[in-house]
């Protein structure tokens, strides 16, 4: 009992050691919580970060940081966000990603950005305003185990520039950082741009099948949002052809046919003065009824009475234009990239349920970002058999479909093909057959080529590819059509094609030396004048009888048409070019057309020029050097799909057996990538148990020896 | 330092040793590989690891408590645990060695998974820094998960105890990563608990890091949450050595 009396004294203190030691555990763990949490919020304030992905995906773009780095005035964003703790699962994380994104921007801004936020919710007058701007709820549904609901949600923004320009981005809601700087970016660059460039243009546009001309012209790219808030067009092609105002340095020619002579001196003076004249040709015009019947509509390069021809005229700056089109047979080449997406962008079949199978058309096609000469070898070889001296020349002469790092092309490069080319013209610089013959004080360089596997012929009067109406019939068709093509390229010199050309320098006037076309006012006036005169002959004695011997002769009265021109008086004809100028010229007029561009045919399979219209602005933006967006524009996911078939062949081969193909190597593949693995780890793991056990064998032995 | 190192072969060694590794080890690489070549070859035909490294996380967390459930407990179980803390080694560097053991037997594992972006390198363009990114991430997130694990493990005996803890109390933690789990206990939970909660989930650094950028935040967060896990194994453990 004594000992128990005198242990107990030692029971509490155990007893008081361990409620310290828990009380010590529990602020140990409390303070190395609060120490951790410190550090994790601290390293979350002052973040370094490395974006290591080869397309930067993750990091603002330089159009981003040029833009915002160059502001001159303030720049507000008005945020109209509803509280973070209100948001449904779906817009909490795109909140954040809003918001990360704005702190980067106040960041960049060094002050000249400045971020307001507000919650509609909350105030009855920031509703009202938010309404009236434009920026518009998010309805999300919410439902519980006993009702269902609908909350209404905001995340909008205002974008105010230097107190008055402002632009309104109704609803923002970007999963990732680069969709947002998509979205806010360009807004910032539309209300930063205090002026709209003017750019000239004339549009001939057709009338396919005998239809209407309306739309067929090239509106839809010109009224595209990109381009239409930023750039000014003004049709330039008037009845009287005037010259081109000063103001215009750019000018846009859609398919130029029916060229009157004033028209071409106008191009001519423009060119003269140093503008760019930007040319989407075509020497034939076909058109596309419902059943895609691809029939020549009759067009020429100049009008009726028209003295000199369109074609001598580009000839004498150095572009020379044939009355030819080109095919490509290259199969990639009229391949969409994406059979699924994209499937509409040539042309292609409905199969079912709004479906379609794409089919070859050989005379829709795309310049490919590959360099041809590397594949010399494959092209100089006939039968299985390589002829050197071939290969050796086209490894010299044949050159990459997009020759050019301009970056006009930098998005498109990353999609490994350009814009979609229809039935593209022949088009190239002027040579005397080995080499260019360009005027003095011109250059002149090709920017994309077509394959090697390229035709070239006169216009047929039909490329229908699609003749039967059921499926069958047109798929065998077309078989039958994309075979004749391939038999003929047996025949057919391996050569590349220009698709897009551009010409800068001091050109020589085509008007040089000729009469100088008049505008319409002044052939009027002189008709009138002589007319005038044609009446007034007979009457020319007594006219003479009755003037007054005094005095020296008085001038002739001039007529009101006269006093009109002299006030407007056309200035003298520029001879030699007063500045540089340049010449940037495509193939092709239809990638850009308004029932290709806006995809009018795509209920009936394509084609649909998908890349046309993201081309346009891209195009308008490198003719004027502004690089703000470019990098943004480039900002697209590279494309990253694997290849598991190559069908770089002559394109005969068989789907089914190109499909079984690839079942297989997929089989093939998921095999080896599970099975390896597993296996090696298998026979390590026996390797070690056969090494282990004759350890243990040779120990046993060792021990009973 | 020269402790730790001798702990780390030694724990190394007996995973090599051991044939339960070896089984660990195919059923991890196989289960993984064949969900990811599924949805990576036959499904996506993208040349990107996002799907094995969006798989990553979910097989690591069945995967993961079972090779930790055994760290201590088995230690414990055994009665080799009192034979280890009369080691003159502190238990710092006892914890730190099986950890660090742990780790490069899962970084050996990782490695058998290469031949996938090798294969989708040469059958597409492949973008290897997030790849690497990947790999590196997922060293940090299955050191999280060691972590968490080796302390569940330090605190039973029992095996099978330690493997539930771990997989539920990781479930939970990867569950708060998600902005759906996040709405429904915003429900009877405050906000600054619901981003609380959301903040240590360990799902989310992952993912940033396996995109292909390296944040300062994300790896700092990685070595805390690593750090609080490894010094809370190291208090019980040093409890239990104090209580002999």
């Amino acid at each position: 009992m004594g000992a128990m009396n005198d242990s107990l004294p030692l029971l509490a203190g155990a007893r008081r050691h361990c409620r310290g030691t828990a009380l010590g555990l529990t602020l140990h763990v409390v303070l190395l919580v609060c120490v951790l949490g410190q550090l994790v919020y601290l390293a979350t304030r002052h973040r370094a970060r490395v974006d290591a992905t080869s397309d930067q995906l993750y990091s603002l773009t330089d159009s981003t940081r040029t833009l915002v780095g160059g502001l001159q005035k303030r720049l507000v964003i008005e945020a109209y966000l509803s509280p973070n703790a209100d948001l449904p699962a779906q817009l909490r994380d795109t909140r954040a990603v809003l918001e990360n994104f704005l702190d980067e921007l106040v960041q960049l801004g060094n002050g000249k950005v400045v971020v307001q936020r507000f919650n509609p919710n909350d105030d009855k007058a920031v509703l009202d305003k938010c309404t009236r701007i434009g920026v518009k709820p998010i309805d999300a549904q919410n439902s519980s185990t006993t009702a269902v609901g609908v909350s209404r949600h905001w995340q909008g923004l205002r974008l105010v520039y230097g107190g008055g320009r402002q632009k309104v981005i109704e609803q923002v809601a970007p999963t990732v950082s680069f969709l947002a700087e998509a979205i806010v970016t360009p807004a910032i660059k539309e209300v930063v741009t205090e002026t709209r460039r003017k750019l000239g243009f004339m549009e001939w546009p057709s009338a396919p099948g005998g239809q209407e001309a309306q739309g067929t012209g090239w509106e839809y790219v010109r009224t595209l949002p990109d381009v239409s808030k930023r750039y000014e067009f003004q049709n330039l092609k008037d009845a009287e052809g005037a010259l081109i105002p000063a103001e215009i340095e750019t000018l846009l020619l859609f398919r130029p046919t029916d060229v009157s002579d004033r028209q071409k001196y106008v191009i001519d003076q423009f060119l003269m003065r140093g503008g760019t004249v930007v040319l989407f040709a075509d020497v034939a015009d076909y058109g596309l009824n419902p059943n895609r019947q691809c029939l020549k509509v009759p067009m020429g390069f100049d009008a009726k009475d028209s003295q000199w021809k369109w074609q001598d005229q580009l000839l004498h700056y150095g572009l020379e234009q044939t009355n030819q089109i080109v095919a490509d047979l290259q199969p990639q080449a009229s391949q969409a990239q994406n059979p699924l997406t994209g499937g509409f962008e040539y042309l292609g079949v409905p199969v079912q349920m709004g479906l379609v199978r794409q089919v070859p058309y050989p005379y829709f096609f795309h310049a490919l970002d590959v360099d041809w000469a590397q594949i010399s070898d494959r092209l100089a070889s006939a039968s299985g058999r390589l002829d050197e001296e071939q290969a050796a020349y086209f490894k010299r002469t044949l050159r990459p479909g997009i020759d050019t790092d301009e970056f006009v092309f930098k998005a498109f490069k990353q999609f490994k093909r350009t814009p979609g080319f229809y039935w593209p013209c022949v088009l190239h610089l002027r040579s005397n057959g080995a080499e260019p013959t360009l005027p003095d004080g011109v250059i002149g360089r090709t920017l994309l080529w077509s394959s090697p596997l390229t035709i070239v012929e006169e216009p047929p009067q039909s490329l229908n590819a699609l003749l039967g109406r059921d499926l069958q019939s047109q798929l065998a068709a077309n078989q039958a059509f994309v075979q004749k093509l391939q038999q003929r390229i047996q025949s057919e010199p391996r050569r590349q094609v220009p698709l897009m050309l551009d010409l800068r320098g001091t050109f020589p006037s085509f008007f040089r030396g000729k009469d100088r076309p008049q505008k319409v006012s002044e052939q009027k006036e002189e008709q009138d004048r002589k007319k005038a005169e044609a009446e007034a002959q007979p009457d020319a004695g007594g006219a003479v009888a009755q003037e007054p011997d005094v005095g020296p002769p008085k001038p002739p009265e001039k007529t009101a048409g006269e006093a009109k021109t002299s006030v407007v008086a056309e200035p003298t004809p520029i001879a030699v070019a007063s500045a540089p100028g340049r010449i940037v010229a495509f193939a092709d007029s239809d990638f850009l057309r308004d029932d290709f561009a806006r995809g009018a045919y795509r209920q009936l399979g394509g084609p649909h020029s998908l890349f046309g219209a993201a081309f346009f602005p891209m195009l308008l933006d490198w003719l004027s050097q502004d690089s703000d967006l470019v990098a943004l524009q480039s900002r697209l996911p590279a494309d990253r799909r694997i290849t598991l078939v190559d069908d770089l062949g002559d394109g005969s081969q068989d789907r089914l057996a190109a499909e079984k193909k690839l079942r297989t190597t997929q089989s093939f593949l998921v095999t080896m990538n599970v099975v390896s693995p597993c296996l090696l780890v298998l026979i390590l793991g026996f390797a070690v148990l056969f090494v282990r056990r004759s350890q243990k064998r040779r120990f046993l032995s060792s021990v009973e020896n | 330092m020269r402790e730790i190192s001798v702990i780390f072969r030694r724990e190394l060694k007996s995973y090599f040793l051991s044939p339960i590794a070896y089984v660990f080890g195919v059923l991890f690489l196989g289960v993984l590989l064949y969900l990811a070549t599924q949805r990576q070859i036959v499904d996506g035909q993208q040349a990107s690891m996002q799907a094995f490294f969006g798989l990553l996380p979910v097989v690591f967390l069945f995967f993961l408590p079972g090779l930790t459930m055994r760290l201590w407990a088995e230690e414990r179980r055994s009665g080799t645990i009192e034979l280890l803390m009369t080691f003159p080694v502190r238990i710092g560097h006892l914890i730190s060695g099986k950890f660090f053991a742990a780790l490069a037997f899962l970084a050996v594992l990782l490695l058998f998974t290469i031949g996938l972006p090798v294969t989708l390198a040469t059958y597409g363009s492949l973008d290897w820094a997030p790849v690497l990114g990947a790999y590196v991430a997922s060293l940090l997130l299955a050191g999280a998960y060691l972590a968490v694990g080796m302390f569940w493990s330090s605190l039973t005996r029992d095996q099978i105890v330690a493997l539930l803890l771990s997989l539920v109390s990781l479930l939970l933690l990867y569950a708060f990563g998600f902005p759906v789990v996040a709405e429904w206990i915003a429900g009877f939970l405050p906000t600054w608990a619901v981003d609380l909660l959301g903040g240590i989930s360990p799902y989310k650094y992952f993912e940033s890091i396996a995109r292909g950028v390296f944040d300062t935040r994300d790896i700092v967060y990685y070595l805390c949450f690593c750090g609080f896990f490894l010094h809370a194994n190291a208090l019980v453990l040093n409890n239990r050595r104090l209580k002999g």
